[in-house]
């Protein structure tokens, strides 16, 4: 049975990533009514983070660490947690930062972006960035429960 | 808004994230000192990254001018990738 917190954070997290690669699309070829779209975008996908950044940092204070990572580290995967799981928890922290910061240079520049090349440029590479590096983390995550999965078959075999 | 200080914030912020990271895990007390915010060292982190991103950028409008050049964006994506190798590598020598 999924924990309803993991679900919670993975389908908001992704949900928040794809708001991002809206805000690329529209961005590359913009016009007034694809800047609007993608002012409306990136508030939902930072609004989408946030709630993933909550959702899965109580999971992982109240549940991961007393009843998953025990089960992982006892296992023949303990580098599932030792690595992919610190990395993921800490380099999801940038995502917030940078979900932020594309969101405000958005709203900041507005209809400028069609004229400001340096604007554009950058709202579309911080976006992009923020999927790219978001997938690369949701990949850590299907291989966290992967391992969660894997270490409780082989206690139970 | 300063779009110039904000992407100096968010890279000032990110170096944070990668200083706290294997800063903690290198130091005990400084583990301590982080989970004495928020009772878990990460909430600790998570606090102190968004305290420090937004206390940055209030600092850097006062000397920062507000004209964005794509080297401050390149900046922060090259901090992105630079933190994230570091704790990756960090973490792949201390498993």
């Amino acid at each position: 049975m999924i924990n309803p917190l993991i679900l919670l954070h993975a389908m908001v997290a992704e949900f928040g990533l794809f708001a991002f690669l809206w805000v690329l699309v529209e961005v590359l070829n913009p016009t007034e009514a694809r800047i609007r779209r993608a002012r409306i975008a990136a508030s939902l996908g930072l609004a989408c983070l946030l709630v993933a950044w909550f959702a899965g940092g109580f999971y992982y204070v109240e549940v991961y660490g007393s009843h998953v990572k025990p089960v992982i580290k006892a296992s023949e995967v303990a580098w599932v947690h030792s690595v992919i799981m610190e990395v993921k928890e800490h380099i999801f922290l940038f995502l917030p930062v940078l979900a932020a910061t594309t969101a405000a240079l958005l709203i900041k520049y507005n209809n400028e972006l069609l004229h400001n090349r340096n604007a554009r440029v950058s709202v579309a590479m911080l976006a992009g960035l923020i999927f790219l590096l978001g997938f690369a983390i949701a990949g850590m995550g299907a291989i966290i429960a992967g391992g969660y999965r894997f270490a409780m078959e082989a206690g139970l075999a | 808004m300063n779009p110039k200080a904000l992407i100096r914030a968010a890279i000032i912020a990110i170096a944070w994230i990668a200083i706290a990271t294997i800063g903690s895990e290198l130091s005990g007390a400084f583990k301590q000192l982080l989970t004495s915010i928020g009772g878990h060292h990460w909430i600790g982190k998570s606090i102190l990254t968004a305290v420090f991103f937004v206390l940055s950028y209030l600092a850097l409008t006062k000397f920062s001018d507000d004209e964005l050049s794509l080297k401050d964006t390149l900046s922060l994506v090259g901090m992105v990738i630079l933190a994230g190798l570091a704790i990756l590598i960090f973490y792949i020598l201390h498993a």
